[in-house]
């Protein structure tokens, strides 16, 4: 018989099984897919603030003001080094002239200005960043590089908040990380006491296959691929429980971002990512299963 | 060629079961095992299925030193072996077709093999009628039946019967040590534990008496 034969058989015998307890086997899958739709559902909410935080990326703006004899050689060199940043969204160079037009309109300081006699005002270069880009210490160090570039005076910006979000932002990270982590552990006991079970319930098959010289491998298959089906189908019911509360949130999202004058999809889990969640899934319970019923042969087979 | 030699089989904090056995049964022989409750037969067999281990001695299975085996390798062997239960060991859930076939599916054969051995095997007990029937409609000599085919599909070298006929009556018993002895006639080597003194002496086939851990008699004895 065929290696491949025998899988095929064993993988027969695993579904008929489970067909054999459709409420069990639903019962089972459905828990699994609650414990696995919680951290992943985490995780598509923290990729939806990513995302809305990219939004606001024009709030980590740097300005860097030049010197009153800086060059068109350094303003040229200088514009291009901005443009070739990490994270750099935008570049706006603002002139001297242009400087001094807006500050007139939006101060209204027209005739102190004329008394001057010439225009104060330096030009600058307006940097919008994406503040996720990179961290806010490489960040800093990034903007300290361009201030120390010919032609530049200083430089102004307020990366404190960001370091803010990113800090936020790295602890929400890892509180779904170690919810994930549980979780997993989790659905692998779900997926065990699971196929403890369905081995109580087979035992005597187990024994007396044992018996007529069945090997560890010919009884723990049908196992393995029982907790494999299982956790396969459950990532996709996770899949699609995810979809659906996306789906579900996506009208009041859109009333709210109305609200504050913007636009917002909600993302759910792309096609790579909701097979990853359904492959994931499939493990967990292969390993599930492999950890209940290598117990039990330890105890049989000693 | 089954050969026991000086082996000794003790559970901690009992009695010997076994003290320094020796026994051969050659290549195709056909031997009765007997002796009263608590003898130690069943621990014998279970020595040559490797249920349990020996505590001391060697127990030789054709050419196979069956005390010092590998557990990787206890499946290989045991699916050298036919073996009987008094209890049949039947899986109720599954019809006679699918408790016979289980010994092939371990053993890696499949499909029309599968068929056509299992068919065979259930016509050589009688049951070659009853393939389909679920065991709890079965009698208890049927059952039996269904437990020796099991044992005998895969035509095994060696075949252990642990009181095959002890909830059997008297025709039955015979029917089924009969087809014991049918298959020890095809080449088989066959042990068969026994209590029933009016089947050993109708038999008339060697008798291994055990009493008390050790042969009564240690050389064989016609009954």
């Amino acid at each position: 018989m065929s290696a491949l034969q025998i899988r095929w058989d064993a993988a027969r015998n695993a579904v008929h099984t489970l067909a054999r307890q459709p409420l069990a086997t639903l019962m089972t899958i459905l828990a699994l897919a609650i414990v696995l739709a919680l951290p992943v559902g985490l995780f598509a909410a923290l990729n939806n603030l990513q995302q809305l935080l990219g939004h606001w990326r024009d709030q980590a703006q740097i300005s860097l003001f030049l010197h009153q004899n800086a060059t068109e050689q350094d303003v040229q060199q200088l514009q291009k080094a901005l443009q070739g940043g990490k994270g750099v969204v935008n570049v706006r160079y603002i002139g001297k002239a242009a400087a001094l037009g807006e500050f007139e309109h939006n101060a209204g300081m027209t005739a102190a200005i004329r008394i001057l006699g010439e225009n104060p005002l330096p030009a600058s270069f307006i940097v919008e960043l994406n503040p996720l880009a990179q961290s806010s210490a490489a960040l800093q160090t990034q903007v300290n590089a361009w201030a120390q570039r010919p032609g530049v005076a200083s430089a102004q910006s307020d990366l404190h908040w960001v370091a803010r979000l990113q800090a936020i932002l790295a602890l929400g990270e890892r509180a779904v990380w170690i919810l994930a982590v549980m979780l997993a552990i989790g659905a692998v006991l779900v997926m065990g006491n699971t196929i403890r079970l369905h081995i109580a319930q087979r035992r005597d098959e187990i024994d007396v296959a044992s018996l007529v010289g069945a090997t560890r491998s010919f009884i723990r298959r049908p196992f393995l691929y029982q907790g494999f089906f299982q956790g396969a189908v459950a990532g996709i019911l996770a899949w699609i429980i995810i979809a659906i509360t996306i789906a579900l949130l996506q009208e009041p999202v859109d009333r709210l971002a109305v609200l504050y004058g913007t636009q917002f999809h909600l993302l759910g889990l792309s096609g790579l990512e909701g097979l990853i969640l359904v492959g994931i899934s499939a493990l967990l319970g292969w390993l599930g299963s492999r950890l209940a019923v290598g117990q039990h042969l330890d105890h049989t087979f000693s | 060629m089954i050969e026991f030699i000086n082996v000794t089989k003790h559970y901690p904090g009992r009695h010997h079961v076994l003290r320094e056995l020796n026994l051969t049964l050659n290549k195709g022989q056909m031997a009765l095992l007997t002796g009263s409750s608590g003898a130690g037969k069943s621990t014998l067999l279970k020595l040559l299925l490797r249920l349990e281990d020996v505590s001391h001695g060697t127990l030789m299975v054709n050419g196979v030193d069956v005390s010092t085996l590998k557990k990787r390798h206890i499946p290989a062997y045991r699916r050298r072996i036919g073996v009987v239960f008094q209890d049949h060991k039947l899986l109720m859930d599954r019809d006679v077709f699918s408790n016979v076939a289980l010994t092939l599916q371990v053993g890696g054969i499949t499909g029309r093999q599968i068929q056509s051995r299992v068919r065979a095997a259930l016509e050589k007990v009688g049951l070659g009628n009853r393939i389909h029937n679920m065991p709890a409609t079965l009698s208890g000599g049927e059952q039996q039946r269904v437990g020796i085919a099991r044992a005998i599909v895969h035509t095994p070298e060696i075949l252990l019967a642990d009181e095959p006929t002890g909830n059997l009556d008297g025709s039955l018993s015979t029917e089924i040590l009969d087809l014991f002895r049918d298959f020890h006639h095809h080449g088989t080597t066959v042990l068969v534990a026994t209590h029933d003194q009016s089947q050993v002496e109708r038999l008339g086939l060697p008798v291994f008496h055990l009493e008390q851990g050790g042969l009564q008699n240690p050389r064989e004895k016609k009954s």
